[in-house]
């Protein structure tokens, strides 16, 4: 198991550096360094670029500089503001973006594995027609629209109630970011509960549920020790990529609800071309995601006793 | 008759249908057999012909919708068991009707230890506690001859050959020792050795336990090695029943004749095996009269538009050449025969 | 012996020779023909192949059609509901309205301050209410220190209905008002309250004044159109409305179909085609070759998506605010090949192991014949299918992309940028977000239900059991 872990590891940081090539070579796709930029306007800033990335050298001797700096865990600097490093930058916006993932993800999964059941239960009858339309509605409207829909309604809501139970915008306790997480969730939500309907109607038809009701076990047993568990599997194994798609939406819903979060924060800086910062955080998340998908399969080896004893081997 | 039912389990009339997008199939027509008890009957016939959902039909297994028991019964020991709801139905499969199917691999829960899934039939229908299910889990395990039963009770399915497996199933069903045991094509997937230990363990199982067994198979072989009683099967119908000499001995319907023909022996090594030209009818749309009509080497112009009933008592045909009308025929001969 | 049929001797001659044995009932279908078959008793499929035409219509066929020019600005009709009424009346320039004064030798009545009662007063319309100007004039209240004015959309039922003020006067001399605040033509509820300074009337007037939609002589005459102030005169229709700069959405909806679909329907097509040849190539060659290749698939994968469509177009040199439709193309390519790659890989070896496929080598059959004649014709329906789900995935890309600014960029209308502008003005005027929105849910949902039905129509194995 160890043994696995290790190798899982090892893998993930290729993976992660070549991430980081990538991202350097997209961004001397053209010739002219973007880094020598005009736009790092003032004295210390051009000076902290020359000396951080070697701008003057060959661009062979920048990727080694590069590398190294990315090996030592430094993101680098900022192009738009002052002395002020990448690093310090996703201190300050990654836990505001993490928590809203979190939650996020916690929704889209309790409620796609909830859902999911409740529409293989009620297969065909009206449960399943009306939560088999909203997660239509989930998968094909755009998670802005989402947005939008929801600050409207929120409006309503307050001018309602005469109270201001949920803000509309903005970043504070529990009561800022339900909704925010709610339309971060929706679409992966309704992801996972189409995948748990059709993996609980899968498993309803195999041999063993066949088995078990020739036991003579009841509806609920089957249900839960036999059905559930195995149908669940499946959902456990996408949730790498879920993961990946809650990060990266959280760019819209941290703009439309104006969260200080890092994906907010990377807009901002394309919009500015801070070159330095897309950089740092695109190597940032891809490395974050990285880590996240072995997380996932090494829960998963742990749930699935098949894939445990591969890995054991 | 005494008080005491002379069968274990009793069918008559059985029909089942299926509501597919292509139409109705009419998989099981007018079944009806007797199933005596510390007996095995067997269930032959080749694959399609109804035999599976026959069984399933009896454990409520088969999906409805599409499917649907039109009509019939099936006595347990004097109980009706068809078409109770699932909660009453519960208290017959598993405890007094146990069943084993033919991949023991897909029909065991991937996910679960087999230890667990033995324990789980002891706990529900016996109330025992975990401790006490675990006890006999490995003493069912060392029953159906599994060596370390106290490691490979805390095993998963796939850590098991086929043949493991399958005596995993064995006692599984076996747990609540129940009165019937239906074994739907158990060996099918297993080769030859390795079926016949099974085939031996469950006649073992029968002589200690005095099991009545339900066995599906296509396998003459296994047929004459573990059944006293025999029902050929055709087309959704029985077309031949009677003891295991009656089949093998004196057979009384072409089809069985034409079975018997297919099956390799020491004898046909020199001439080339006898097959029954021709498939199956489709069932969407069962033919008027017999269903081997299209096949029969004998058939005459009443087969064609009228279903023949079952001619015969113990050792029955459903088959017209046994009419009075019908002229002279050799396999007339069987069913006539003074043991019969 | 339970039947009465009771069968004759000569019943029991020989039958005939039969009709030959193997017959099969049903007619045989060749894979497409099934495929078809099937997909047409799919409704939900079916329908979504005919909106998936239509769309195809809309976009192609509309321009040709709706002959608008969607870039073309009217400042006079901005952010107008949809509607297809079309005519206006001319008007004169509306000119200065000097509005209604108390005389000068009538006395104030006398503002008594807080205990004052303020009372409701009569609304009168001077001249004819048009959605150039709505011009209102009512009798002085008694203790009234100014007046305030209010519009709606609705029969306001109390004072708390009231919202905020449209405007006020500055003084209680003044007894009329001017709207010309983003007139609309429909029916709008005026209500005046005289205010006393520190209370205001619990009881208020209320008048629903209904607009007829009019242009200015000067307006007309920038136009080229012959203006006689009275007469009425045939408008462009908006079906869509308008934009906030007055543009026609309806055209524009339909050239941003053109800009999105190209993306959502030419990236597809390519990168599965890339995707086809590199898992082909890896799945039947196997071995040292498969892993090396599907490695660096999977480095591809892991590649945070959407952070690199932005890179990508840095580093192609596309700053802010530039449209870059091509650089998304070559970026979607780029990074979406490798999940067909795989998919396609994963088809592919299974299929070397299968039987026919081993015969067919037994027999002596050449590579390209192999995978010409065996290979391609049993991945085809995968690859349609992985296709058709490609699609919705392509638009919701260019649509958050440019919704995000990091896409198609204005004055370029693509669904994604026409939802960036249109989210602005959500809570006044939502159609100018609504329309591209609904045509972004519709396409992607009728790829995804046509994909659906694909998969369930071309591979039993495939089916979602739905």
């Amino acid at each position: 198991m160890t043994l696995y872990i290790l190798k899982r590891l090892a893998i993930g940081i290729v993976t992660i550096w070549f991430i980081a090539t990538a991202t350097f070579i997209a961004m001397h796709l053209v010739p002219g360094n973007p880094l020598a930029n005009e736009k790092a306007t003032t004295e210390v800033i051009r000076a902290n670029l020359e000396r951080r990335y070697g701008l003057d050298k060959p661009v062979t001797e920048q990727y080694i500089i590069y590398m190294g700096n990315m090996l030592r865990g430094d993101f680098g600097i900022a192009f738009s503001e002052e002395n002020r490093s990448v690093n310090d930058i996703i201190r300050e916006h990654f836990p505001v973006s993490a928590t809203l993932g979190v939650l996020a993800l916690l929704f889209a999964t309790l409620g796609g594995v909830l859902w999911g059941a409740l529409t293989a239960i009620y297969r065909n009858r009206w449960p399943d027609y009306v939560i088999m339309f909203f997660v239509i509605l989930g998968i094909s409207v755009p998670s802005f629209v989402f947005a939008a829909l929801s600050q409207w309604l929120i409006l309503n809501l307050n001018q309602v109630t005469g109270s201001s139970i949920l803000p509309v915008a903005g970043w504070g306790n529990f009561r800022y970011m339900l909704v925010p997480a709610l339309v971060l969730g929706m679409s992966t939500m309704a992801y996972l509960t189409r995948m748990m309907r059709s993996s609980m109607l899968e498993v309803s038809n195999t041999d063993y549920i066949r088995t078990a009701r020739a036991k003579g076990l009841s509806t609920t047993r089957i249900f839960i020790f036999h059905q559930l568990r195995n149908a669940i599997l499946p959902v456990i194994t996408v949730l790498g990529p879920a993961i990946a798609i809650i990060t990266t939406g959280g760019f819209v819903v941290e703009s439309v609800f104006a969260i200080p979060g890092l994906g907010r924060y990377f807009v901002q800086a394309v919009a500015q071309l801070d070159y330095t910062v897309i950089m740092g955080t695109t190597v940032f998340f891809g490395a974050f995601l990285v880590l996240m998908v072995i997380l996932v399969d090494i829960l998963y080896s742990f749930i699935d006793p098949r894939i445990r004893l591969q890995a054991e081997q | 008759m005494t008080s005491v039912n002379q069968y274990a389990l009793e069918v008559n009339n059985l029909a089942v249908e299926f509501t597919t997008y292509g139409g109705t199939v009419k998989a099981v027509r007018d079944v009806s057999f007797k199933l005596r008890k510390g007996t095995t009957l067997a269930i032959v016939g080749e694959s399609g012909c109804g035999k599976s959902v026959t069984v399933q039909s009896l454990m409520g297994l088969i999906p409805m919708p599409p499917g649907k028991i039109t009509s019939g019964s099936a006595l347990l020991d004097g109980e009706e068991i068809l078409g109770l709801k699932t909660e009453r139905l519960n208290q017959y499969r598993g405890k007094r009707l146990g069943m084993i199917f033919q991949d023991a691999m897909s029909a065991l829960n991937p996910t679960m230890t087999i230890g667990n899934q033995i324990a789980e039939t002891l706990i529900v229908h016996r109330a025992m506690d975990k401790k006490t299910a675990w006890v006999e889990v490995l003493e069912l395990l060392a029953l159906t001859q599994i060596s370390e039963p106290a490691r490979r009770a805390r095993q998963y399915p796939f850590e098991f050959s086929g043949g493991m497996l399958q005596r995993v199933m064995i006692a599984m069903s076996l747990a609540c020792k129940p009165d019937v045991l239906i074994a739907d094509e158990p060996t099918t997937a297993l080769d030859v050795t390795i079926q016949a230990q099974i085939l031996n363990l469950l006649r073992n199982l029968q002589e200690k336990q005095g099991l009545s067994i339900i066995l599906i198979t296509h396998d003459l072989g296994v047929v004459a090695r573990m059944a006293h009683d025999v029902a050929v099967m055709y087309a959704g119908q029985i077309v031949e029943t009677g003891s295991v000499d009656d089949i093998f001995y004196r057979s009384s319907h072409p089809y069985t004749v034409g079975l018997k023909e297919a099956m390799p022996s020491n004898k046909t090594v020199e001439q080339e095996l006898r097959v029954i030209a021709g498939s199956p009818p489709d069932l969407f749309a069962p033919p008027e009269g017999c269903g081997f009509y299209a096949r029969c080497m004998y058939a005459m112009k009443v087969c064609e538009k009228n279903s023949p009933p079952i001619f015969g008592n113990h050792h029955g045909a459903r088959c017209w050449l046994h009419h009075a009308n019908a002229p002279a025929h050799i396999l007339q001969q069987s069913l006539k025969d003074p043991t019969n | 012996m339970n039947k009465a049929f009771a069968p004759a001797l000569a019943d029991f001659a020989p039958a005939p020779a039969r009709q030959k044995m193997d017959t099969i009932s049903r007619p045989s279908l060749s894979y497409w023909q099934d495929a078809w078959q099937r997909l047409k008793i799919n409704k939900r499929a079916l329908v979504s192949l005919y909106l998936v035409l239509g769309l195809l219509i809309f976009t192609l066929l509309g321009p040709i059609l709706w002959n608008y020019d969607p870039a073309l600005q009217d400042l006079d009709s901005i952010s107008q509901a949809p509607s297809f009424s079309t005519t206006a009346l001319f008007v004169d320039d509306p000119g200065i309205w000097e509005g209604v004064l108390l005389q000068e030798s009538s006395t104030l009545p006398p503002v008594t301050g807080q205990s004052a009662v303020l009372g409701a007063t009569r609304l009168n319309i001077e001249g004819t209410a048009t959605t150039q100007y709505v011009r209102l004039s009512w009798e002085p209240v008694e203790g009234g220190a100014y007046y305030l004015v209010y519009r709606n959309d609705h029969q306001p039922e109390s004072a708390e209905d009231l919202g905020l003020p449209l405007g006020q006067t500055l003084t209680a001399r003044e007894l009329s008002f001017e709207d010309r605040l983003q007139l609309q033509p429909q029916t709008y509820y005026y209500t005046i309250i005289a205010s006393g300074g520190l209370r205001e009337a619990s009881d208020f007037a209320t008048e629903a004044v209904e607009l007829e939609r009019a242009i200015t002589v000067s307006q007309a005459l920038e136009r080229n159109l012959p203006a006689t102030p009275g007469t009425r005169v045939e408008l462009s229709a908006h079906p869509f409305g308008t934009d906030y700069l007055g543009r026609d959405l309806l055209a524009r909806t339909m050239m941003g179909a053109q800009v999105s679909l190209f993306i959502g329907i030419a990236a597809p097509f390519i990168f599965v085609l890339l995707g086809v040849i590199y898992g082909g190539v890896s799945g039947y060659f196997g071995g040292k070759i498969d892993l090396l290749m599907m490695r660096f698939a999977e480095f591809v994968i892991a590649l945070p998506f959407l952070l690199f469509m932005i890179l990508f177009r840095i580093g192609f040199g596309i700053g802010p605010g530039e449209s870059g439709i091509f650089p998304m193309l070559v970026a979607l390519v780029l990074l979406s090949w490798p999940n067909v790659a795989r998919i396609v890989r994963g088809q592919v070896l299974q299929l070397r192991e299968e039987a026919f496929v081993q015969a067919a080598r037994l027999l002596g059959a050449n590579p390209a014949y192999l995978i010409f004649r065996h290979m391609i014709p049993n991945t085809m329906g995968l690859i349609l299918v992985t296709l058709t789900f490609a699609i919705p995935m392509a638009i919701f890309t260019e649509a958050f992309l440019s919704f995000i600014g990091m896409g198609v960029a204005p004055p370029t209308p693509s669904w994604g940028s026409m939802s960036n502008e249109g989210i602005r003005s959500m809570l006044s005027t939502p159609h100018e977000l609504l329309f591209p929105a609904f045509f972004i849910s519709v396409t992607v949902l009728a790829f995804n239900l046509l994909g659906d039905g694909l998969r369930d129509a071309l591979d039993s194995r495939m089916r979602s059991r739905e």
